[in-house]
């Protein structure tokens, strides 16, 4: 839960309950989309930089250096800008899809660390990695609530289950990597993550 | 009708972005085909977006660059918004795409094809056939693989893990029919001998994390380039 008030700078100091502040980034994405609008591009900047900064702070030893960590808010938030026009509310979350350009990014950052052949670079992240949002509406309308009911249920997950899904998510690493740092079995890192999202599909489903 | 779909775990492993791109590739084929998948990274994906939301901030004053927003104006002012421009790069209707056999393929894969517009087709046995794909990574192989209407593969047995989605027709094994969308990961050690349907030619993506071993005696390369017939 965003207990911590994220609000530096611009944001309304009212505090709200998450969903409805969810509704607030939106409307925001929105208007930076459709309007252009600069100042509530700043708003968004002065609550997401921040998050963006923390994610990557406490991806646990590698690359979390401040350079690095802004060099990463500069291009989520171009992303941001550059994508806000094709951002459609009923559809995902804001912090979902800021997660998305976030996570293309570091993938794009990795590849350029590791430094595939120029040559070969055919396809781009977004070829893979799809952002663009899909047809299907009504499904999909509640996505803001659910979004509040997947929080409180990484929240309630038992702690061996949480930290491998923060170590998929937050530091990159794939179920391989996870069980070789924890010197666990692959077979028992596969099963709480299976574990995890019964639980979480379960929290949404109620 | 798609039957068999990745698991949780390499949907969670896309979601998350720590995939291996030649994985993801075929990940993102089957998810462009099958809703029900398409849910579930929906899920995947505002897990991300709860884990983003509740992320403890680091408050700007950390930062290293002062005027952190002021900098990201002035590059968003420096570049007018060109984000179509990559798609007219592409237009180029790739010549395999003429082949009806690539005619309802998923975007990524459609991306891939007009990336890789001269397929070199070779004959790995009798009725298979494979074309190398660049994809930008070079870990794992990534190919397209046709096999002819009734063809049986030689029976080969996968040193390294195989994901093999099929993109038109269909084929068998001993577990069961494969079609469109199917997606089948075969783990180091299974053997297995596919056949395609009768009336029709089998295309089947496919990533390979070391070479096949062609176990039967088809199991040399006999004729290494035959070019795809442009028309």
């Amino acid at each position: 839960m965003a207990a911590t008030h994220p609000n530096k700078g611009g944001i309304s100091s009212v505090q709200v309950p998450d969903h409805t502040r969810d509704d607030e980034w939106s409307g925001l994405l929105v208007r930076v989309g459709r309007d252009r609008d600069r100042r509530a591009f700043e708003r968004l900047f002065s609550h997401f930089a921040p998050l963006i900064r923390g994610f990557q702070f406490s991806r646990g030893g590698q690359s979390s250096a401040p350079e690095a960590a802004d060099e990463l808010v500069q291009e989520v938030m171009f992303r941001v800008w550059t994508k806000a026009p094709t951002f459609r509310p009923d559809k995902a979350a804001a912090s979902t899809w800021v997660f998305t350009i976030m996570r293309n990014c570091r993938i794009d950052a990795l590849r350029k660390s590791n430094r595939q052949p120029a040559t070969d670079e055919s396809l781009n992240v977004e070829d893979i990695w799809d952002d663009s949002q899909d047809e299907q509406p009504l499904v999909y309308l509640q996505q803001a609530r659910n979004q509040h009911a997947i929080a409180a249920g990484l929240q309630g997950l038992p702690p061996e289950q949480s930290h491998v899904i923060e170590k998929a998510y937050v530091e990159g690493k794939s179920h391989s990597e996870i069980s070789e740092e924890l010197g666990l079995p692959l077979g028992t890192v596969k099963s709480r993550v299976r574990l995890a999202l019964k639980k979480l599909q379960s929290s949404i489903s109620r | 009708m798609i039957h068999h779909h990745p698991d949780n775990n390499l949907l969670l492993e896309y979601a998350s972005g720590s995939l291996n791109w030649a994985h993801s590739l075929v990940v993102a084929a089957h998810i462009q085909l099958c809703p029900k998948c398409a849910a579930q990274l929906k899920l995947l994906n505002s897990v991300g977006g709860s884990l983003l939301a509740t992320a403890t901030p680091s408050a700007s004053l950390e930062s290293s660059e002062p005027d952190a927003f002021g900098k990201l104006m002035q590059r968003i002012d420096r570049q007018p918004d060109k984000d179509e421009e990559q798609c007219a790069g592409s237009g180029s209707s790739a010549l395999p795409l003429r082949d009806p056999i690539f005619a309802s393929v998923p975007p990524v894969v459609r991306k891939l094809l007009a990336e890789n517009p001269v397929l070199q087709w070779r004959r790995l046995s009798r009725g298979l056939k494979e074309a190398r794909l660049k994809t930008g990574q070079n870990e794992r192989e990534v190919s397209f693989h046709r096999i002819a209407p009734g063809s049986k593969v030689a029976e080969h047995d996968h040193r390294g893990r195989e994901i093999t989605m099929v993109l038109y027709g269909s084929f068998s094994d001993a577990d069961g029919v494969y079609t469109p969308g199917d997606f089948l990961v075969r783990e180091p050690g299974e053997v297995h001998r596919p056949t395609a349907t009768q009336d029709q030619e089998c295309l089947c993506l496919s990533v390979v994390e070391a070479p096949v071993a062609l176990t039967g005696i088809w199991g040399k390369i006999i004729n290494p380039f035959l070019s795809i017939k442009p028309q």
